[in-house]
């Protein structure tokens, strides 16, 4: 198989060449029809249940994604100036289209209540027009000042700021809303700074900045690797050819998966720039060794079979290692990453084949004046800066090799007190750099207003069965003894599709109803008259009973939920259905502080919510609890959106209900986005562990069959573990978050530094098998393969440095990992392991009776 | 030829006008009612049938979510003498939480009307500062307006076109800073004089609420309207409102409309007459 398939490479070069254009080619067409996928949620699967819940909660409560725009004033913007460009932007904003008018939270929009001279109440506009004088300004803050809702939501306790809330109908549209929001800002004369923020603009702008980090960084780390490649062999025809194949490889690899369907997110988005320096290893080691033993005069052909031969077995298995560390990441619950570790393993194993077909048919056809200068060249760098001080290296690890293991232990030990130091944490925002302008509308606003990060404690009520169940019989004997049968058969069939699970009590009320308000009403002494009176009272107080969220005592235990997090000073503040009530009570009354208090029954808290329904935006309750009232939302404003602070205020939530039990019946769950992020961080570390643990038990039971040895499996094995653990150390140490692009560090390690280990272990046994003594053998380890290995591992370190350059930080912070983790691995790798064999030279390398007999292939 | 052309076309166009203008103004001569008088007569039809009046009314609110809520009332009205004055008596049975809430309203057209509140779960009887009267009735997507009639004092009115069945009106309010819509479009039937589809439009010509009347019955011989619907297309809900048991002419003393109704509710004439 192995010949067959180098043989068709160097007999039939034309059509491999042919081949790979098809197969690459074909598959890039589909890259055009790319779609970027910038939502955070799709960090979850669809369907699972926190994310189905949280979209539920969603769309019954109309709780949009929104765009937030910030005004700031330095002295206050309760000034007519102020005021009136957010009259004017609030007025023009309305008319952009995609924006759900109804629900836009301005100033201007919104209603206030209160008292007026005669102790009357009234609703009206905040702000229906701009004030025409400073005293009229004055007013509005005196009214804004009043209201719980709108204070530090709409403009920020110290008068600073003020804030319009545009949700918008669909968040893909949120760029060019913004565009258009921010045309009107620039139109304004107003000398305020203006701020516009925001989960959709966020994500936006993030997909944006994903495809300039493709067009600028994966083409600048294809410049770099080329350049490297040019300085190792100095010969631009033979770098070519790897250029080549890792080109043919990431366009491939995307197009496929393109074409298969799935969206392009922040982690597919760097399988470019990873599989470029992946992908030209085994070409750096086809071309090495071929340099080494190509003579000139020798049959170039020939040379060829041999270094392919002789590599194939090493580069097939580094090549499933790494892809086994990839393709581990498709056991993380997180999409994005599984595509990532699936499409990165299958690009890896794509250079393998391109590698072993192209290669030799590329070699093979180089003119013999080329194949000279390539080994003349290649010659002069045994005096290079690698080549001096590689073997100074070998012979340092084995005159210090106790001072070296012990180092290394001491580095372990560090390592793991700093991971015990790890700190899980996350937030979207922060992808972007510090002095990005999103950044920035974050620090301004949430240091203004009590937060822009939105999480959404959700009360459900469910009401025993029991009781429904007891309904249904009543009702049932009621309809048995009705006279019009049509009314008869209507409810008949009703009570027949209803279980006291569907049992929904407005159902009835409404057929009832009907026949009261038909055509020909029930006459009001008819015997049907007294029976469906009868009927709809028990319904009515049935729903009364349910309508759980209109009851005083739920109210009151919502609203010192509310105070234990208020106080806690974890959340910048919550809103509730308590607090509007609360708002309504106080303004029918006196006005004054002590009638912040909620009516002490349930007729009081109903009645009260339909004076607020009385104003011009009524739908506005529908964001805060549902029409049947048996499902409530307190909106909780967070500073921030780290995970940290989010998993603070769940505990916080969690002490309260534990020292005041939930009332019977009713349910406490999470949702909004900081929640949500939570929730996928959650997963991301158990996956990731899970992912950890069974690449590592794959890729020791390929170590152990490709060395055919327990012991040198396990030696295998040995600088990756160090590696991981001491990146992790690293971070805790460093105090760096662990987040997701740290998260999938660990299989990259995993699959990258093997591959070092490899080559060391399966030339280090090869040769001693020659020679029979291990000093010498170190001392030709250190020659050209620890050659080999350094060049590769500089090759990949360097190929990744162009992600310092991107303009997303989880896109540097890959970039800084992996070029230390491929040094870490390379000298863990070149000094560890020749220390260790020292040391158990006796046990690794019994003294061989006969060399000749024992020669390992 | 080019000039000719141009004023033969010219010509002929003009004369099309002249007659367009002559036939119309000699259609609504012989029709006799200008814009004004036809809302006049459409506002007296709309609200002010009979001496008094009552009547049993359900509104069914539906929102764009298809859940659905339910008000019930009973609505008595007397007019008064002068200015086109009318009292309001608004009694809620339903839901069963704000049962016995109570609405008395002062209309007064040429200045603000007085309006009262009674809430029994708060035992709290309250005036209602007048202000703005578009604003929500009881969380339906009616306004309070659209319950007790805007005043055809606050629009100026045009009569725009008219067939056999219908007259075709535009509304354009004189201070356009006091509402929510740029103007509203009415078919007010010729032989009812009510109005039966009502479009409030937006400054873009986007339309943002549709009052569509689904029923008109003669009720002792007033044409009244038994439902209707209204949707807020911003909104995308809707509320239907029916009326039942209607009864005029029944001579509801003056006394009833008095803030004593308010906590003790005129048992006598909010039962059903049939």
């Amino acid at each position: 198989m192995k010949a067959w398939v180098i043989n068709f490479s160097l007999n039939h070069a034309k059509r491999v060449y042919l081949l790979m254009a098809i197969v690459s080619l074909g598959l890039a067409a589909f890259i055009p029809t790319i779609q970027i996928d910038t939502d955070p949620e799709n960090m979850l699967p669809d369907d699972q249940p926190d994310r189905v819940f949280h979209n539920q909660v969603k769309q019954e409560f109309a709780l949009h994604d929104a765009i937030v725009v910030g005004m700031v004033n330095d002295e206050s913007i309760y000034n007519t100036d102020s005021l009136s460009a957010i009259h004017q932007l609030s007025n023009k904003i309305l008319t952009i289209d995609g924006v759900v008018n109804p629900d836009v939270m301005s100033l201007s929009v919104v209603d206030n209540i209160e008292q007026t001279g005669e102790g009357s109440i009234r609703f009206e506009y905040m702000m229906k027009n701009p004030p025409s004088s400073e005293s009229e300004a004055a007013e509005i803050q005196q009214n804004v000042a009043d209201l719980p809702l709108l204070l530090d939501t709409l403009v920020s306790g110290d008068g600073k700021a003020a804030s319009i809330y545009v949700p918008i109908k669909d968040k893909n549209e949120s760029y060019r809303i913004s565009q258009a929001i921010q045309q009107h800002i620039d139109a304004l004369n107003t000398d305020d700074q203006f701020h516009i923020t925001g989960l959709p603009v966020a994500e936006d702008t993030f997909g944006y900045e994903m495809f300039v980090q493709m067009g600028i960084s994966a083409p600048l780390a294809a410049a770099v690797i080329f350049l490297l490649l040019l300085f190792f062999f100095r010969n631009l025809t033979i770098v070519i050819a790897p250029m080549i194949i890792a080109m043919a490889t990431v366009l491939s690899t995307m197009g496929l998966l393109i074409a298969c369907g799935f969206k392009v997110h922040i982690m597919s988005s760097m399988i470019a720039i990873f599989l470029m320096p992946i992908a030209v290893v085994d070409s750096v080691h086809v071309m090495s060794e071929f340099a080494d033993r190509f003579k000139p005069g020798a049959d170039v052909k020939q040379v060829v079979k041999d270094v392919i031969s002789h590599l194939f077995r090493p580069m097939l298995f580094t090549s499933i290692t790494s892809t086994a560390g990839f393709a581990s990441l498709a056991l993380t619950p997180i999409p994005p990453v599984q595509i990532f570790g699936v499409f990165v393993g299958f690009g890896i194993l794509l250079a393998f084949i391109w590698t072993i077909l192209f290669m030799p048919a590329y070699i093979s056809r180089m003119s013999e004046k080329q194949l000279k200068a390539l080994q003349a060249k290649l010659h002069g760098d045994q005096q290079s800066l690698i080549a001096r001080f590689i073997p100074k290296l070998g012979l340092f690890s084995t005159s210090w090799s106790k001072a070296i293991v012990i180092a290394f232990m001491t580095v372990l030990a560090f390592s793991i007190v700093g991971i015990e130091k790890i700190q899980i944490n996350d937030n979207p925002v922060r992808w972007f750099k510090q002095d990005h302008r999103i950044r920035i509308a974050d620090r301004v606003l949430n240091d203004h207003f009590a937060g822009t990060y939105d999480a959404f404690l959700v009360l459900s009520h469910t009401k025993g069965t029991a009781y429904a169940t007891e309904l249904l019989q009543r009702l049932t004997d009621v309809t048995e003894q009705l006279e019009d049968s049509s009314l008869k058969s209507k409810l008949t069939t009703l009570l027949n599709n209803t279980s006291e699970q569907t049992f929904n009590a407005s159902e009835f009320i409404a057929v009832i109803d009907d026949a009261f308000f038909a055509e020909e009403p029930v006459a009001a002494e008819a015997v049907d008259a007294g029976l469906l009176e009868q009927a709809m009272s028990l319904l009515e107080q049935y729903q009364s009973e349910t309508q759980y969220f209109t009851q005083p005592e739920t109210l009151q235990y919502m609203a010192s939920l509310q105070q234990a997090l208020n106080k806690s000073g974890v959340v910048g503040k919550s809103n509730s259905v308590v607090d509007l009530v609360k708002t309504v009570n106080r303004e029918l009354f006196s006005g004054e502080q002590k009638d912040f208090v909620l009516p002490d029954s349930q007729a009081g808290v109903a009645q009260t919510l339909l004076q607020y329904q009385s104003s011009h935006r009524p739908q506005d309750l529908w964001h805060m609890v549902n029409p049947s009232y048996s499902r409530a939302v307190v909106w909780l404003q967070l500073t921030s959106g780290d995970n940290q602070d989010m998993l603070t205020v769940m505990d916080t939530v969690d002490a309260f209900t534990k020292q005041n039990p939930l009332p019977e019946g009713m349910s406490l769950k999470w949702a909004g986005k900081t929640y949500i992020n939570v929730v996928w961080q959650d997963a991301m570390v158990s996956g990731m562990l899970d992912s950890l643990i069974s690449a590592f038990i794959v890729v020791f039971i390929m170590m152990v069959i490709l060395f055919r040895s327990i012991i040198f499996g396990l030696m295998a094995m040995l600088p990756l573990s160090l590696t991981i653990t001491f990146i992790y150390g690293l971070i805790g140490w460093v105090g760096k978050d662990y987040d997701m692009p740290i998260a999938v560090l660990s299989a990259l390690t995993l699959g990258l530094s093997v591959d070092f280990a490899i080559h060391f272990i399966d030339r280090t046994r090869s040769i001693y098998a020659k020679t029979g003594d291990f000093y010498k053998t170190i001392q030709l380890m250190f020659e050209e393969p620890g050659r080999a290995i350094t060049r590769n591992a500089i090759v990949i370190a360097i190929g990744f440095t162009p992600l310092l350059f991107a303009p997303l930080v989880p896109y540097i912070t890959v970039g800084i990992f992996l070029a230390t983790i491929m040094t870490v691995s390379a000298l863990v790798t070149l000094l560890m392991l020749p220390a260790i064999f020292n040391l158990g030279k006796s046990k690794f390398f019994p003294k061989q009776q006969d060399n000749q007999n024992n020669e390992f292939k | 030829m080019n000039l000719n052309n141009l004023i033969c076309k010219g010509s002929l166009i003009i004369a099309v006008a002249l007659f367009v203008v002559v036939t119309s103004a000699y259609a609504s001569e012989t029709e006799g009612l200008t814009a004004a008088t036809i809302v006049n007569k459409s506002n007296l039809a709309s609200y002010y049938a009979g001496t008094d009046g009552r009547s049993d009314a359900r509104m069914k609110i539906v929102d764009s979510q298809d859940r659905v809520q339910y008000r019930q009332f009973v609505m008595l009205r007397k007019n008064q003498q002068e200015n086109m004055k009318q009292h309001f008596l608004v009694v809620f049975s339903r839901p069963t939480d704000v049962r016995d809430t109570v609405f008395l309203v002062d209309k007064k057209p040429q200045s603000d009307d007085d309006r009262w509140l009674y809430l029994p779960g708060l035992d709290l009887v309250k005036r209602i500062s007048s202000g703005d009267k578009r604003t929500s009735f009881v969380g339906s997507n009616f306004y309070y307006e659209d319950v007790s009639g805007r005043s055809p004092l606050l629009d100026n009115h045009e009569l725009i076109n008219q067939d056999e069945e219908n007259y075709y009106l535009k509304h354009t309010p004189k201070s356009p800073e006091t509402v929510e819509f740029a103007y509203y479009s009415s078919t007010i039937n010729k032989q009812t004089f009510l109005p039966m589809h009502v479009i409030y439009y937006d400054s873009n010509d986007k339309p943002l609420r549709t009052m569509e009347v689904n029923q008109v019955k003669i009720i002792e011989s007033f044409p009244t309207v038994t439902e209707a619907t209204l949707t807020d297309h911003r909104l995308n809900g809707h509320t239907l409102i029916q009326f039942r048991f209607m009864d005029y002419n029944l001579g509801i003393p003056e006394q009833v409309f008095s803030e004593r109704s308010l906590r003790n509710p005129p048992d006598k004439w909010l039962q059903r007459t049939q």
